[in-house]
């Protein structure tokens, strides 16, 4: 145990590097006590929080990292004014952190490198997160309830084990920086197009062959990375489409000549299948599918990356390829524009 | 083999004059260069004012101008930041860890025949004070932070200096020319960047 040196910034504790395995600052008057805004405890060997630290009523920032922590102590309820967290390296996991932690206002919280399997459910009612960081844990997906984090701008999961992400995470309308590189990604839902606030998006090293066409609508985004993902580079030559069902060409019909329909014409089955017609993404082409469609790579080059292959539907494959918000890349692209319609093919995807 | 004598740099501004010195002659003596800079031993507080990070990407942040002769700069790394595969516009890259580490991943030059993308020669990761050293004889390389809870922050010196290079897509070997352009300069701050990166990473 050690005792403090004197301290000349008053606001500012560096206890860092002392091999501390406790802290024991009782000897502290009340109104040193309530000087220390800031308190660096890293890289020492502390197994658990000294309850002392929870006596520094006007905390603001505390950083424990580099440490061998397992839990943390009720008593940090105390520190109703902390507003950053870190607490990187140590062993820390969804069932280390008292159940009302998330009545505290912390707007920082970065836990990289702990054993978190999953985020736990009091870090998902903190409104006033801004920062989260879970970097290099072992979480397997992402909660929809990620969604109430309303004040999230910046979210860091990458170096996880997640396959998936939910299409939740376009309600975090603040965002504007969504890490989920070094994951097991394999596609990303076309409503990330939601996250108007987003200005960078690391991807790199999952298991991406594409990306949704939507991604075109971040206009904001300054940065994409990529890198180390399976992203086909050209589209295959020879596929054949699944033929529509009879009820997907009547459904057609229907949708394509506006014959009006109501329950009263209609049992409510098929009612509910005509109201999901998706509309064919060829502003030339007013046709509509159902189930049976054909999906067509389209490569684009994007935010000064050369040709991101974009995935967009196609009703049939004599339905030709919309326009990129790029004319210049179309006419850079291979030999795609000269493929006659009926060769165009589905990309069999894993 | 007779070696002359390398003086140890006490501090960063003992390495930079060393360095002026050095690059008064013509040549360059890469050994000499490379055992200069890695005997240099790292000490944040010499270095600080210059690493300024960005938040989305990795900043380059200007120290010295060598007299013309080499750029030295200091790169800053966010956790999971990295470089696009690029060259050195024929120019020696030293380049020194000050702080965590960085990946470095080797790749030959994509030739005109290129199917199934440009496949890496080599890797190796960069541990604090270590210095490496490319050009493009060598070869192409990407350099990371991989780590997802430590920054890096590494020093690098370019001779002669160079304002652009070429980046590479790993999926095709297609490259472009970019711009280098400096988040600060003699740790000042300098917004010339454009606010779109360039890079293909």
């Amino acid at each position: 145990m050690a005792r403090f040196p004197s301290i000349d910034d008053c606001a500012v504790l560096h206890l860092s590097r002392l091999q501390l395995d406790d802290l024991n600052l009782e000897h502290l008057t009340d109104s040193k006590r309530q000087q220390i805004h800031q308190l660096h405890l890293t890289n020492n060997r502390l197994s658990f929080l000294p309850p002392s630290v929870c006596f520094l009523f006007n905390l603001e920032y505390l950083d424990i990292s580099n440490n061998t922590l397992t839990a943390l102590p009720d008593d940090i309820m105390r520190l109703t004014n902390l507003k950053t967290f870190v607490a990187k390296n140590n062993f820390l996991d969804e069932s280390s952190f008292p159940k009302e932690f998330e009545r505290m206002p912390v707007e920082n919280l970065n836990l990289s490198g702990n054993r978190f399997e999953d985020i736990p459910m009091q870090f998902l009612k903190m409104t006033t997160l801004q920062s989260l960081s879970l970097g290099g844990n072992r979480l397997k997906n992402i909660p929809a309830e990620i969604e109430n984090l309303t004040s999230l701008e910046m979210l860091y999961l990458g170096g996880n084990l997640i396959s998936s992400i939910p299409p939740e995470v376009a309600n975090l309308t603040s965002l504007r920086y969504l890490v989920l590189c070094d994951n097991r990604i394999q596609s990303i839902p076309p409503q990330l197009n939601k996250l108007h606030s987003l200005l960078s998006l690391s991807l790199h090293n999952n298991l991406l062959t594409f990306l949704p066409r939507e991604i075109l609508s971040l206009v904001h985004l300054q940065e994409l990375s990529l890198r180390g993902n399976p992203l086909v580079v050209r589209f295959i030559k020879d596929m054949t489409y699944d033929p529509p069902s009879l009820m997907e060409l009547a459904g057609r019909t229907v949708k394509s000549h506006n014959l009006s329909f109501s329950l009263s014409d209609l049992p409510s089955n098929l009612v509910h299948y005509l109201n999901l017609a998706s509309e064919c993404p060829n502003p030339k082409c007013a046709g509509v599918y159902f189930d049976s469609c054909v999906r067509h790579i389209k490569f684009v080059d994007f935010c000064g990356k050369y040709r991101l292959p974009l995935m967009h539907y196609l009703c049939s494959p004599q339905c030709s390829s919309p326009c990129s918000s790029n004319p210049q890349s179309d006419a850079e692209s291979e030999d795609e524009n000269s493929v006659p319609p009926d060769r165009l093919q589905r990309v069999l995807l894993g | 083999m007779e070696q002359t004598e390398v003086m140890k740099p006490e501090s960063l501004d003992d390495l930079i004059k060393i360095l002026h010195k050095i690059f008064e002659s013509d040549s360059v003596n890469v050994e000499e260069v490379q055992n200069i800079m890695e005997s240099y031993e790292s000490k944040p507080q010499e270095w600080m004012k210059f690493a300024k990070f960005d938040q989305y990407r990795y900043t380059r942040n200007l120290v010295d101008e060598g007299n013309g002769k080499f750029n030295l700069m200091i790169l800053c790394w966010g956790e999971g930041h990295g470089s696009s595969i690029h060259d050195h516009t024929d120019s020696h890259c030293f380049l020194k860890l000050l702080q965590g580490q960085l990946k470095e991943t080797l790749f030959d030059w994509p030739d005109r025949k290129l199917s199934g993308g440009m496949v890496q020669k080599s890797q190796q990761v960069l541990l604090e004070n270590q210095c490496a050293y490319i050009n493009d004889s060598i070869g192409l390389h990407r350099v990371e932070n991989v780590s997802h809870t430590e920054t890096a922050v590494s020093l690098h010196l370019y001779s002669p200096p160079f304002q652009t290079c070429q980046t590479f897509d790993q999926r095709t070997g297609h490259h472009n020319t970019v711009k280098m352009t400096f988040w600060s300069k003699f740790g000042e701050r300098t917004p010339f960047e454009t606010t779109v990166s360039q890079e293909n990473n």
